[in-house]
């Protein structure tokens, strides 16, 4: 017999349909597990720590689960890979980007029999989980450090698109940098884009001319950090640990984890205990975590060290009031604290900072 | 050094891989054929420069090796064009996903390996003029040999007699043809010459801009290149204003947001794309008389026997 596209259609449907009644499915067919990323798997930063979370899930479930994998989908084509995943048989989709938030949200309710998790979204539905790390908390430490390691007090900051998630982590990086020295000034570069080598370099070199001394970044590929050790000043890793990018520029990198969640979430799926679920992790939750320090004295580790530690035991708090925005309203004052919500929806910069808000 | 010497050395970087591609797009659409698969070519010599480059610890080999890569895929591109007398923009598409693919495969081992960049070529005495030393002659050996690339383009297409009978082959290719000049010779060494530029320019890429790999590294470069080529209506020295305009724009829009000036980011990204088709306009309504594209652009040619 020939085998054609329409045969496999049909196969696919019906595995789908076999796996979407309750009960018989979970002997026999495997979990098939969808991944949307923003961009390749091989950009050593973002999306390569998706894949490695999704081989750890692999490894943890072993044969009880399988795994497709669409990388650089551009927004745009996300609601036909999602309608492919789904037809083939893809019963838990992770759609890896703040980019596809919208897209999840507009797809999710046509597929109701898919679960699906978006990763830094902000609101969940039936079918829809969102999942998220708190890496405004590394965001905090390398303010410290700029601070320390600065001598122009400037701090150079490439960023992808003005979403609340890049502009609270400006706001700490501010606010970490200030418990120093409160004369650190940020430049902001935007490149709108989440990775273009190339670009996210020369927004560094613009940056590194016009006086910043320490680079942070919120784009994936290590080509900013690769510009900080060429030029001489320093710079932070993004997503995965790039020390080997920038052996003397580089001060620490955060390190994301999503491997475990991924394992639980679709184990979860297996056991029939799936919820939609809205987690954001913080250094101690393991889903993240700041990669060792280099290109420090041993007194500017010591007090990386202990920040880190307060953050992560909860006694240091990068978001308590007072908090007064650029334009000097006050969010709230001092002995408050940023609710989860108010920090997702951080659309303004802090007094002080004095980049305009695009 | 100043904040100008420093804005014009990264323009000049950041508008040297746009300038190769685009002059060696622009002598194979000269010839009459159209290529959109650039952007692979381009992509698939960053992927081989890098490769070969950290296999044998030399950059020539690496520059060489991506030359190569963008000729072989673009030899693979002729074979369809002119062998099999295919759509050039359907293959021309298809060779830019091929190759974006491909090297994404070859490429996958050296993910994440880190490399020194190629450095800068200093050239004795006219180096040490002041200002304009430091932005021409303080650089990398890609920035000089984008202007022999013009140079010699330009000579060639405007000078000489080969340079005569290639552009005859892209205005009409059955009166070339008549005359007795092989007219898909003449072409596939055209596309030769257009895959090899593009490899160089992905090589740049790879090997000096960002000295390291990972897939989709390009970014949409080749496209551009393409455009350039319509942008300088198929002239060498157009090209190195195409390139130089949306290089520049690029850069200065970065330094402009560094500096705080408070236009929107996206604005700012756009800005490169409209300055570009606003220079466009301009120059195509000063010019009378019609377009300057080959006429035989993107016609298959099969000569009779």
């Amino acid at each position: 017999m020939t085998i054609t596209r329409r045969h496999i259609g049909l196969g696919a449907a019906g595995l789908a349909g076999a796996a979407a009644l309750p009960g018989t499915a979970e002997a026999q067919a495997p979990l098939n597990v969808g991944f949307i990323l923003i961009g390749p798997v091989g950009d050593f930063g973002w999306s390569t720590m998706h894949d490695v979370g999704r081989r750890r899930m692999l490894e943890v479930l072993g044969n009880r689960v399988t795994a497709t994998q669409v990388e650089s989908v551009a927004p745009p084509d996300f609601d036909r890979v999602a309608n492919q995943l789904a037809r083939t048989g893809s019963r838990l989709i992770f759609t890896t980007s703040f980019s596809y938030f919208q897209p999840t949200v507009r797809v999710a309710p046509t597929l109701p029999n898919v679960m699906f998790e978006n990763a830094t979204g902000t609101s969940t539905l039936p079918n829809l989980s969102i999942y998220n790390a708190r890496f405004y908390e590394g965001r905090y430490i390398q303010g410290v450090i700029a601070a320390r390691k600065s001598r122009s007090k400037t701090i150079g900051y490439i960023a992808s698109f003005p979403i609340p998630e890049v502009i609270h982590a400006i706001n700490t990086v501010m606010r970490g940098a200030w418990s120093v020295d409160p004369q650190m000034r940020i430049r902001v570069v935007w490149v709108s884009a989440w990775f273009n080598p190339a670009r996210e370099a020369d927004a560094a070199r613009a940056l590194i001319d016009q006086g910043c001394d320490v680079v942070c970044q919120h784009t994936d590929s290590p080509a900013p950090l690769q510009l900080a050790n060429e030029r001489g000043v320093f710079g932070f890793g993004q997503a995965s640990d790039m020390t080997r990018f920038a052996p003397r520029a580089h001060l620490t990198s955060s390190v994301n984890n999503w491997g475990d969640y991924y394992a639980e979430r679709a184990r979860a799926m297996l056991e029939g205990t799936w919820r939609p679920g809205d987690v954001w992790g913080g250094l101690n939750s393991g889903m993240f975590r700041l990669a060792p320090f280099t290109n420090m004295t041993p007194e500017e580790t010591a007090e990386a060290e202990r920040i880190r530690d307060a953050i992560s035991s909860g006694r240091l708090h990068p978001f308590d009031g007072p908090i007064v925005r650029q334009d000097g309203t006050e969010v709230i004052p001092a002995g408050q604290r940023l609710t989860d919500d108010q920090i997702r929806a951080q659309n303004y910069f802090y007094r002080g900072i004095d980049v305009a808000m695009p | 050094m100043t904040l100008l010497e420093a804005i014009l050395l990264t323009v000049m970087t950041a508008s040297t891989p746009l300038l190769i591609a685009a002059i060696g797009e622009l002598v194979a659409e000269r010839a009459g054929v159209l290529n959109l698969g650039v952007e692979g070519m381009m992509i698939m010599g960053a992927a081989a420069g890098i490769a070969v480059a950290i296999t044998t610890g030399s950059s020539a080999a690496g520059v060489a090796a991506a030359i190569l890569a963008g000729m072989a895929l673009a030899a693979v591109f002729a074979l369809l064009v002119l062998g099999l007398a295919t759509n050039q923009v359907a293959a021309g598409l298809a060779l830019a996903i091929f190759g974006l693919g491909l090297s994404g495969v070859l490429g996958a081992p050296f993910v994440g390996v880190p490399r020194a960049g190629i450095g800068k070529i200093e050239v004795p005495f006219l180096s040490d003029i002041p200002f304009l030393g430091a932005v021409l002659f303080r650089q990398d050996p890609f920035v000089y040999a984008s202007f022999a690339l013009v140079i010699g383009v330009a000579w060639f297409l405007g000078r000489t007699r080969a340079g005569l009978v290639l552009r005859a082959c892209g205005e009409n290719a059955a009166a070339a043809h008549a005359l007795g000049y092989k007219v898909l010779r003449i072409r596939f060494l055209a596309l030769l010459f257009g895959g090899g530029c593009a490899g160089l320019a992905g090589a740049y890429l790879s090997l000096v801009l960002t000295p390291f790999w990972t897939s989709g590294m390009t970014s949409g470069r080749g496209w551009i290149a393409l455009a350039i080529v319509v942008f300088a209506s198929w002239m060498p020295w157009r090209a190195v204003a195409g390139a130089y305009l949306f290089g520049g724009v690029t850069i200065l829009q970065l330094h402009a947001q560094s500096a705080g000036v408070p236009v929107p980011p996206q604005a700012m990204a756009a800005l490169p794309y409209l300055i570009t088709i606003l220079a466009l306009v301009l120059i195509m309504r000063a010019r009378s008389g019609g377009s300057t594209a080959p006429a035989g652009l993107g016609r298959p040619f099969v000569p009779d026997r």
